[in-house]
């Protein structure tokens, strides 16, 4: 479990609020969405979590142990690959990584073995376990990173950025595994992501981030549940587009977009079409999706 | 247990690094000795004189052990912290005394190949000149003392490194101005006064190499050392370096943790 409680970083002396009082709560055995643009504070955020940046004020607890003041039982809680840095030595092997990073995590050397073999074999490294990591493809190195996050199989993983730059082999490869680690092994992963498919995808609750505050901490399905009050239908017709409407023709086919308040309108536009003689083809009720959401959330005029 | 286990880890890491760049290794034991043999040779205004061999290696195994133990401890750290993965060792339990000093430890071993190729090299170019490369087991002491104070002054420059950028030009300028002024190529003694006070005062392996000096060229004993601070300061300054070095490197991660630069990527 994560328990951020009103975290907050300032940073120099002109006083920059980089994160305003965030708080938040990560229930164990769960995947957490962590979103915002660049810039929103995620990244000062998740180092403040993983202890690598003190906070101003405020507290993380993980798996119920304060990241500031219990350090070494908080961390022994936790893993994590962090988006932008190499996270393991690419002058080392898949197997030399594993083993030097499970013997830091204070494993003995029988277990850190075992465990770096189920690792490497689950992610297709195996046959490749004694070839230089820096040789390794994109996402082969990002596989050994993962690999050395959940080494001590912690009860917290924190994956930033997990599939950016992978192909979509590798991105499906990390996708299903961390499915599994959370559904099948009671994992709690925290998951940033600017693929918002993969964020809809995997995450059971998402938090958006913008200027430093949080502007939404719900389940996924009870987000884009809130967004679907804005209902947008699309309305397939044959031949051209009919004036009056919102519409574009491509390849012979008519879609015409109507946005409405209430979904009685929707009759009325039906019959207004017919009353111009449109044959329709269909009507689709649009499903906001996750980009929507979040479109829709970062680009909200700021109380600030 | 978990101390002992990373420290251990960090310290096989730091060998299998050194292994994986066996070639510089290998260049560095080339060029190290022929450099010494080139000192000689310019000092002895193109001959390989007996009476200089002797000397000029004993400082130049200092500064060679400097130079390696310093640089190979700072650059690994600094490499780390720019590619991101110094922060993954932060995100573990062990306390990062235990990361640090195996680095320390693993630098320390990776300098000797290339300090023992010069060594040998002295040895047998005064061996051809007739002569014999002295031993006295008193040498440990001060050779104990450089090793420790190399270890003090890596240290500081990991520290500096953890917050400051660009800090690069003053791990360079130090080790070059151990060269010139820490009493390796040419004698405190012969060096103006306030020069010498302040090398013997700061210097990691000034007062050792005055020692060694001391020991196996005059045949003094450890107790009554005739050049420099004597014994006291000989012990007394590498523990000082050491303890200004944990003492800023301590503050330094503090002030990191807070400014974010454990990662600079």
């Amino acid at each position: 479990m994560i328990e951020i409680d009103a975290l907050t970083k300032v940073y120099g002396s002109a006083q920059v609020r980089a994160v305003d009082e965030v708080s938040l709560t990560v229930p164990a055995g769960s995947v957490f969405g962590f979103l915002g643009p660049n810039g929103a504070g995620k990244t000062t955020t998740i180092k403040m979590l993983a202890g690598l940046l003190t906070p101003t004020s405020g507290q993380v607890r993980l798996g119920g142990f304060d990241v500031t003041r219990q350090r070494s039982a908080a961390m022994a809680q936790f893993g994590a690959v962090l988006e932008g840095s190499r996270n393991v030595y690419w002058s080392l092997s898949a197997w030399q990584n594993l083993m030097y990073f499970g013997r830091l995590k204070g494993m003995r050397k029988a277990r850190v073995a075992e465990r770096a073999q189920d690792l490497l074999t689950d992610l297709g490294l195996w046959e490749r376990r004694h070839d230089k990591v820096g040789g390794f493809s994109r996402g082969m190195q990002q596989k050994v990173a993962i690999a050395v996050a959940l080494i001590a199989d912690p009860p917290v993983v924190l994956l930033d950025e997990p599939t950016l730059g992978l192909d979509v082999e590798a991105t499906r490869t990390v996708k299903n595994w961390i499915a599994e680690q959370a559904r099948e092994l009671g994992t709690t992963i925290l998951l940033t992501t600017h693929q918002l498919d993969v964020a809809e995808e995997l995450c059971d609750r998402v938090a958006v981030m913008r200027q430093g505050r949080l502007v939404a901490d719900l389940p996924t399905r009870e987000l884009l549940a809130r967004f679907r009050e804005r209902d947008r239908y699309e309305i397939r017709v044959e031949g051209a587009a009919p004036p009056g409407f919102d519409a574009v023709t491509r390849e012979g086919v008519t879609t015409i977009s109507v946005r409405v308040s209430d979904p009685s309108e929707v009759y009325e536009v039906v019959e207004r079409l017919r009353a111009q003689g449109v044959v329709l083809e269909s009507l689709t009720q649009v499903q906001p999706d996750l980009e929507d959401v979040f479109l829709a959330l970062v680009n909200e005029p700021s109380h600030a | 247990m978990t101390f002992a286990r990373g420290l251990a880890a960090e310290v096989r890491k730091g060998l299998l690094n050194l292994l994986a760049g066996w070639r510089e290794v290998l260049m560095e034991m080339i060029t190290f000795p022929l450099f010494y043999l080139l000192i000689v040779l310019f000092m002895g205004r193109g001959e390989l004189r007996a009476d200089l061999l002797l000397p000029v290696l004993l400082g130049m195994v200092a500064l060679t052990f400097i130079h390696e133990q310093v640089n190979r401890v700072f650059w690994s750290y600094l490499g780390d912290i720019q590619s991101g993965v110094l922060e993954q060792t932060y995100l573990t339990p062990l306390p990062s005394a235990a990361s640090i000093l195996g680095r320390q430890v693993a630098a320390v071993i990776a300098a000797v190949p290339t300090a023992l190729a010069v060594l040998t090299t002295g040895a047998v170019a005064i061996s051809i000149q007739g002569g014999q490369l002295p031993f006295d087991a008193q040498v440990i002491v001060p050779l104990a003392a450089i090793v420790l104070g190399t270890c003090g002054l890596a240290l500081i420059l990991c520290g500096l490194t953890l917050v400051f950028k660009r800090i690069e030009i003053i791990t360079q300028l130090s080790v070059a101005l151990y060269a010139i002024a820490g009493g390796t190529l040419v004698p405190l003694a012969a060096l103006p006064d306030p020069i010498a006070f302040l090398s013997r005062l700061v210097v990691p392996i000034a007062p050792g190499i005055e020692a060694m000096r001391d020991i196996l060229l005059g045949g003094h004993s450890l107790a009554a050392l005739p050049t420099g601070w004597g014994l006291g300061w000989l012990l007394t300054q590498p523990l000082l370096i050491t303890a200004a070095g944990v003492i800023l490197f301590n503050r330094l991660e503090h002030l990191a943790r807070h400014r974010g630069t454990l990662g600079r990527y």
